[in-house]
């Protein structure tokens, strides 16, 4: 019944000692706000028995019934790794469509029993490791999928794995590797879309798009989640290199397969509003405001729109950030940083939460925002990590070349500045 | 390009592990905060806000399973859910587990969804936390990464922690140490632990109601009185224990300060014992089973009572009541068992209760004395409180003294027994 155990007291106590430090630390500079997200929300008691609070899946939806067959079979065997696997890849697989993170734990909790086995499974590890991706936890991922592959190098799975984790991280040469081991292990399909993905990254953009092209239609025994992935990659592709009406045509392909897929609304109103298209984004999300994703795209385009509900929306998006922030989730720092810069006009904050971000995760957006909040607080040394980084991947985007081009103007401009009054400032 | 056959099982395979997702909503979280009652320092009033969605997944909200939760739903599970959820939190002041009370519901609106709002109090009756533990274990074997946001507001400071299943337990500094409160809540726990205490008052009561009488050794000389007493004692159910007639007889004390300072004589007597092994006790020194205590406390007012009847001692009464104190103080003892207390803490609510007891009891003789020196006089007093309120005392104590040491139920009798 209780967690804790006698002999980790101590370990406990400083694991306290951490929390209260971080709480201490986080709510140090933001003690009115705090105050604010207590008074906020007052309770209250609804009007009449059917008034309906929250919509949770309900039992008609598939994948409910499936989630209750295979609990019920775990049930009966609590102890077959196999069983729990299969039921926490439901959980995931429902987490990552809906974008409900709360499956993410509710899967890890049915592994973690197998996982505090001296020799866990390898489909458990395989499984965490997965669920760590998921939640962002890029760096652990890495570690665990690296010994998954020791005691299993022709895992096609720990090898995708590991590529995408390598890929977010900008880690070229793991990426590459893994794709290479990918397509040993897995066929040319899986190792061609992981080498596309990568080489998109490194400056071939358009031999990767060509290389997706190849298959784009994986024929028709292809699950649409498939389809929806490589469609979406090569809109991605398309945005990077400037082709707005190529990524359009991608975006609407890959909706049409997936249309609730938050992942997908989220990248498809990045690019409309990269395009100067607030109402087409204010169209695409229209009431699923629920999603805190979606919900940051409307705010934005909300704002670009100069909507009368702009002001209250953005304030109810820093209260969603503020709720993350006290559990202690850092996961939407990028969004984040991009809400500061562009709603909150706080580049310094801004620029703050891209460099916090920039150590897990370095995707091309992630070096958008980074660059941009670099630009608006005029800091253009700080965005140096990120040039260097460009200039080691050779990452060609059309958005971002112009930033790298006007940071490094303003370097030499600080640096003809600074050589005049350098010997009066150093003392 | 060509595709193999056995694609489908590749897709299968890579299901898993698509595209990097982003995540809709922030992970499972709960908010608890507790503020300090201004009125009742012992309590804290806490509001507990789960997700109707999590409450679902544990305990199921949603009964007709159609996807959408009613507030009919959720009142009708209330029960359910303040026993699932304040089953798994616990609030220790000190150290010393607190009770929980739920005492409302509602709902409340969050970023992510709306979720239900637990009202409960959590009463710390033992002491006055400075400091509060709370071990939050709400979720912990259903989703690792729920977390409990704790916000304590405690005398106009907020103290705050993330809890979940890895990290349990915060201790937070709620006040400063007050132990003048604390003594002053334990002296009104010892006025009312007398005075709620019929066992103690019976054995007090014993020992005052013939403080206001002489006892003189019957002489030839008065007949009229020793028929009086002969008749009382012969009606009495000791008769055989009386060999040949009363050899007493009670006359009225002359002026009431005399009286006033043997009563003060038994009570401090009394209190002296006691306290000593109230503090024994409690500090853990001294051990007696509580079997043993409580059939002891019976027995001397039987014994107290039973003086009065047919007495034994009368001119120390005070040694009487000195040697029974040590064992009523055992008993006083078991209304702090499990006091755990820091040093500082502890002198105050062992002192404090000892206070509290002292008053309740001096409370007690202060009013009763001078009603019965007025009384004194009377035959109504002499023959029939004396006397008859003697033997009934005898009577209930015997009961209790059965009941207790042999641990067996009298009907009626548990109603008389002090809580």
């Amino acid at each position: 019944m209780n967690p804790i155990r006698e002999g980790s007291l101590d370990e406990a106590r400083q694991g306290i000692r951490r929390v209260v430090l971080r709480l201490f630390l986080c709510l140090l500079p933001l003690p009115v706000t705090v105050s604010a997200q207590t008074d906020r929300a007052i309770p209250y008691i609804p009007r009449d028995a059917s008034v309906v609070l929250q919509h949770v899946p309900p039992a008609t939806d598939p994948r409910v019934r499936a989630f209750d067959l295979l609990r019920a079979d775990f049930d009966r065997h609590p102890r077959d790794s196999i069983k729990a696997v299969a039921l926490a890849k439901a959980y995931v697989n429902y987490g990552r469509s809906t974008g409900d993170a709360r499956f993410l734990g509710r899967a890890m909790a049915v592994i973690d029993p197998f996982m505090k086995q001296p020799a866990p499974p390898i489909p458990v590890l395989l499984m965490h490791a997965t669920i760590q991706q998921s939640r962002h936890f890029f760096e652990a991922s890495r570690q665990e999928l690296a010994h998954i592959l020791k005691l299993d190098p022709d895992s096609g799975q720990a090898w995708l794995t590991l590529a995408t984790v390598a890929m977010v991280q900008g880690d070229v040469d793991l990426a590459n590797k893994a794709c290479v081991q990918l397509a040993n292990n897995a066929g040319n399909f899986m190792g061609m879309v992981c080498s596309a993905s990568l080489r998109s990254l490194t400056g071939h953009g358009k031999q990767a798009y060509v290389m997706l092209s190849m298959v784009e239609d994986p024929g028709p025994k292809a699950p649409p989640a498939i389809k929806a992935w490589i469609e979406g990659l090569m809109a991605d592709i398309a945005v990077r290199l400037g082709e707005p009406a190529v990524a359009e045509t991608h975006f609407k392909k890959a909706l049409q397969e997936t249309p609730d897929d938050n992942f997908l609304l989220a990248d498809y109103g990045d690019f409309l509003l990269g395009q100067k298209r607030p109402q087409a984004v204010v169209d695409l999300i229209g009431n699923n405001t629920s999603s805190d994703t979606s919900f940051l795209r409307l705010v934005l385009a909300e704002s670009m729109l100069g909507s009368p509900r702009a002001a209250a929306d953005a304030e109810e998006m820093s209260q969603r950030f503020l709720a993350m922030d006290r559990r202690g989730s850092h996961v939407y720092r990028r969004e984040q940083a991009g809400f500061v810069l562009q709603i909150g006009h706080e580049p310094q904050r801004a620029l703050a939460l891209a460099t916090q971000n920039w150590t897990v995760q370095r995707a091309p957006k992630d070096v958008l925002v980074y660059l941009q909040a670099a630009l608006a607080a005029h800091d253009p040394a700080a965005a140096r990590p990120v040039l260097d980084f460009l200039a080691r991947t050779h990452l060609d985007d059309v958005r971002i070349q112009p930033l790298v081009v006007q940071l490094n103007a303003a370097t030499a401009d600080v640096g003809t500045r600074a050589t005049a009054p350098a010997s009066e400032s150093v003392r | 390009m060509r595709l193999p056959r056995s694609l489908a099982v590749v897709f299968a395979l890579f299901l898993g592990v698509l595209p990097l997702s982003v995540l809709a909503h922030k992970e499972s979280d709960a908010y608890l905060s507790l503020h300090s009652d201004s009125a009742d320092h012992h309590r804290l009033n806490g509001q507990w806000d789960i997700a109707l969605r999590d409450l679902d997944f544990a305990i199921g909200i949603d009964a007709n399973h159609d996807g959408a939760i009613t507030w009919g739903e959720v009142q009708a599970r209330r029960a359910a859910i303040e026993q699932y959820a304040l089953g798994r939190l616990t609030i220790k002041g000190d150290g010393l587990t607190c009770t929980m009370q739920p005492t409302g519901q509602k709902i409340d609106a969050h970023t992510d969804g709306a979720y239900d709002v637990i009202f409960f109090d959590a009463i710390c009756d033992k002491n006055i936390p400075s400091k509060l533990t709370i071990v939050y274990n709400l979720m912990y074997d259903l989703d690792p990464y729920h977390r409990g946001i704790v916000t304590i507001h405690a005398d106009g400071k907020v103290a705050g922690a993330v809890l979940g299943p890895e990290h349990p337990v915060a201790t937070l500094d709620m006040r400063d140490p007050d132990r003048w409160g604390e003594f002053k809540s334990f002296l009104v726990d010892g006025i009312w632990h007398i005075w709620t205490g019929l066992d103690h008052i019976l054995f007090l009561l014993s020992l005052l109601l013939p403080a206001v009488l002489i006892r003189r050794r019957n002489g030839p000389l008065q007949p009229g009185l020793r028929g009086t007493a002969a008749l009382a004692d012969g009606s009495g159910t000791l008769m055989a224990l009386v060999p040949s007639g009363p050899r007493y007889r009670w006359e009225p004390v002359e002026s009431f300060w005399p009286a006033f300072l043997e009563v003060i004589k038994i009570v401090s007597a009394f209190s002296l014992s006691h306290s000593i092994t109230l503090s024994l006790a409690v500090l853990g020194i001294v051990h007696v089973p509580s079997r043993l205590v409580e059939s002891g406390i019976a027995l001397s007012v039987m014994v107290a009572a039973m003086n009065n009847v047919y007495p034994l001692v009368h001119k120390r009464l005070w040694l009487v009541a000195f040697s029974f104190g040590f064992i009523h103080g055992l008993g006083f003892a078991s209304a702090l068992s499990g006091l755990d207390l820091p040093a500082g803490a502890m002198a105050a609510s062992l002192g404090g209760f000892s206070c509290g007891v002292e008053i309740g009891q001096e409370a007690i003789v202060l009013a009763l004395l001078p009603l019965i020196f007025l009384a004194r006089r009377t035959v109504f007093y002499q023959r029939t409180v004396l006397r008859w309120g003697s033997l009934l005392i005898v009577f209930v104590a015997g009961g209790w003294f059965v009941q207790r040491a042999f641990n067996v139920l009298i009907p009626g009798f548990s109603k008389l027994l002090p809580s």
